[in-house]
């Protein structure tokens, strides 16, 4: 059982609107997986059934498991923070603790502890006291002190400042990850992740745009940044993508015949972000690039 | 010990965290506002009765009854000074089941929840186990703290009076059965009113806001339409009213033993004696009931589609 995520058109339909519309998916065990998607494309309501959240249909296994009938034994192996980290405001922080030790078989009191201590939260503090971010790193210490093989975070850092986002991902790459391990996160912040990722997953309206592992990505996709005189000829390469960026030409290329573009200007690996707007981004956005072109 | 077990300890303890107040506070208070009132009496009466001659006269003659009358009347006593407790404790559990599987909703903290590895079965089961045991054994805590408090106070007023305390108050109380008919009563209740709570926590499973109003007003609104149908069907009266059937059963549950009271001759005809509130058998009779066994059933009904509705809280 290699496969930690396995779904066969999944699908899933809100009244008229197609939220998944038959999407299929590997996630191998011990990878990073970046699932990223505009707003309303369907990442949280993928994400709800493979936790077991939400009803669905065509076929979907996680650690071999049903989710929606099995969410029970499904959460002794995976983790989750949903969109929101939302704890319980009338509960202390310790009681919160105590009862993921007594009702979680994986969780490690004193590493939770430990990820505390570098926080401003005291144990006894009432949650409703807490502020928003604090609630957050509350709910991420939790959540990385139980050893779980599939962590799922859904805009994890949303509302935390730079300094503990940075710590927050190097914990989790550092401490958390290993081969055994799978992490799917979902966030807007794609240039926060982009380094810690192996595979890249983008969603659109409800279906899979792309789905591979960053080193195909950045083998099959390259940008050439064009010297001015060479911009026509690179546009007859047909990219897929074009911007300025000052007074330069930018294309992004998807299989292109990279020996022969090399001399037309400099070439390089693109930014997720960069990746996103070319794969994601609506006609009228492409269209006023070629018109500051023009 | 078994993993389910050792969860659903955790989950009631959760249950009484979330409300001190309610759960824990309440009845302490109660037991406080009960003692005070009896001092409070006590030194009134001190005040109007100089040199306590009176009163002292009354505790010997209390001292010189039959032990049988001592006993119906220091544990009738007992018993009565518990009403306020029970009477208070089911409009909590009627409040708190309401709320149960609403608040976590409302708040979206239901997420957490669901990140647990306990299933929706055990997390309705022990919101109800919560109401049916818990709760109850919290409240029979308090009272049988204040029920020694109040043997206390007696026990000096009886030393005063030159009688003695062991003989005539406490072994005429009858403690341990006392309480342990309370203890099976109030279980025994639990189990009456078991329809009425899963109503409850099937309304709180679903509703969008107010769920108490809506457990309200849906079996009133039926009862209200049973009535208005006897309009245009020559002004006979349903003869089974919902709405009515859910009172008289949440009324004929309040305390532990006055299910069983029988209230057809009027209440004067009632006579007070022990078999009303401290017999093992009037407790037990009620399991005998096809009333009882009839809620069990509308109650598993209820509670299934509660569970069910649970599992589907974060699907929209």
């Amino acid at each position: 059982m290699s496969s930690i995520i396995k779904a066969r058109s999944l699908s899933r339909r809100y009244g008229r609107v197609k939220a998944l519309d038959g999407i299929d998916l590997d996630i191998p065990a011990g990878r990073i997986v970046g699932l990223i998607g505009p707003n309303g494309a369907g990442k949280t309501t993928a994400l709800k059934a493979i936790l077991g959240l939400s009803s669905y249909r065509g076929e979907l296994s996680v650690l071999g498991m049903d989710p929606a009938s099995q969410r029970d034994q499904l959460m002794r192996q995976v983790c989750f923070i949903a969109d929101v980290a939302v704890l319980p405001r009338w509960a202390r922080v310790d009681q919160i603790i105590e009862l993921t030790e007594r009702l979680h078989p994986n969780f490690s009191r004193q590493r939770c502890l430990r990820y505390l201590e570098a926080t401003r939260i005291r144990p006894r503090a009432r949650i409703k006291t807490l502020s928003k971010g604090m609630v957050v790193q509350l709910h991420l210490a939790l959540v990385m002190s139980i050893s779980a093989r599939l962590l799922v975070l859904d805009e994890p850092t949303l509302g935390l400042d730079i300094l503990f986002r940075k710590r927050f991902y190097s914990n989790l790459l550092n401490e958390y990850f290993d081969e055994d391990r799978t992490i799917l996160i979902t966030t807007h912040q794609v240039e926060e992740v982009e380094h810690i990722l192996t595979d890249l997953v983008f969603i659109k309206d409800g279906r899979l745009v792309l789905n591979s592992s960053m080193e195909d990505v950045y083998e099959r996709y390259f940008e050439l940044m064009a010297r001015p005189d060479q911009v026509e000829a690179a546009r007859s390469f047909q990219p897929l993508h074009e911007r300025v960026l000052f007074g330069r030409h930018i294309f992004l290329f998807d299989r292109a015949d990279s020996a022969s573009l090399e001399t037309l200007g400099e070439i390089h690996r693109p930014s997720i972000a960069d990746l996103f707007v070319a794969l994601m981004g609506d006609g009228t956005n492409e269209g006023s690039v070629r018109e500051d072109a023009a | 010990m078994n993993v389910s077990v050792k969860n659903l300890w955790a989950l009631m303890r959760r249950e009484v965290w979330e409300s001190p107040f309610a759960f824990k506070w309440t009845p302490l208070g109660i037991g406080l506002l009960v003692v005070f009132f009896t001092v409070l009496m006590l030194v009134l009466g001190a005040r109007f009765d100089a040199e306590m001659a009176f009163t002292l006269d009354a505790v010997r003659l209390f001292g010189d009854l039959p032990h049988e009358q001592k006993r119906l009347m220091v544990s009738g006593f007992l018993f009565a000074a518990s009403n306020l407790f029970l009477q208070l404790m089911i409009l909590i559990i009627l409040f708190y089941l309401a709320g149960s599987l609403f608040d976590d909703r409302k708040d979206r903290s239901i997420l957490f929840w669901k990140s647990l590895p306990v299933s929706d079965s055990m997390t309705v089961f022990s919101k109800l186990l919560t109401a049916c045991v818990m709760v109850p054994a919290l409240f029979l805590g308090a009272i049988v703290l204040t029920h020694i408090a109040l043997l206390i106070i007696g026990s000096m007023y009886a030393l005063m009076a030159g009688i003695n305390p062991v003989q005539d108050l406490w072994l005429p109380a009858s403690l341990p059965r006392l309480w342990t008919v309370m203890a099976l009563g109030l279980l025994v209740q639990a189990l009456w009113l078991l329809p009425i709570y899963a109503w409850l926590l099937f309304c709180s499973s679903w509703a969008p806001r107010l769920p108490i109003l809506i457990a309200v007003a849906i079996p009133a609104g039926i009862s209200i339409a049973q009535h208005s149908y006897s309009l245009i069907s020559g002004f006979r009266l349903p003869d089974y009213n919902v709405g009515l059937i859910m009172l008289r059963r949440l009324g004929s549950g309040v305390l532990p033993g006055n299910a069983n009271i029988d209230f057809s001759g009027g209440i004067e005809n009632i006579e007070f004696n022990e078999g009303l509130y401290m017999s093992f058998s009037g407790v037990f009779n009620h399991l005998l009931k096809p009333e009882m066994w009839l809620g069990w059933l509308i109650a598993a009904v209820l509670l299934a589609a509660a569970i069910a509705f649970r599992r589907r809280a974060t699907d929209q």
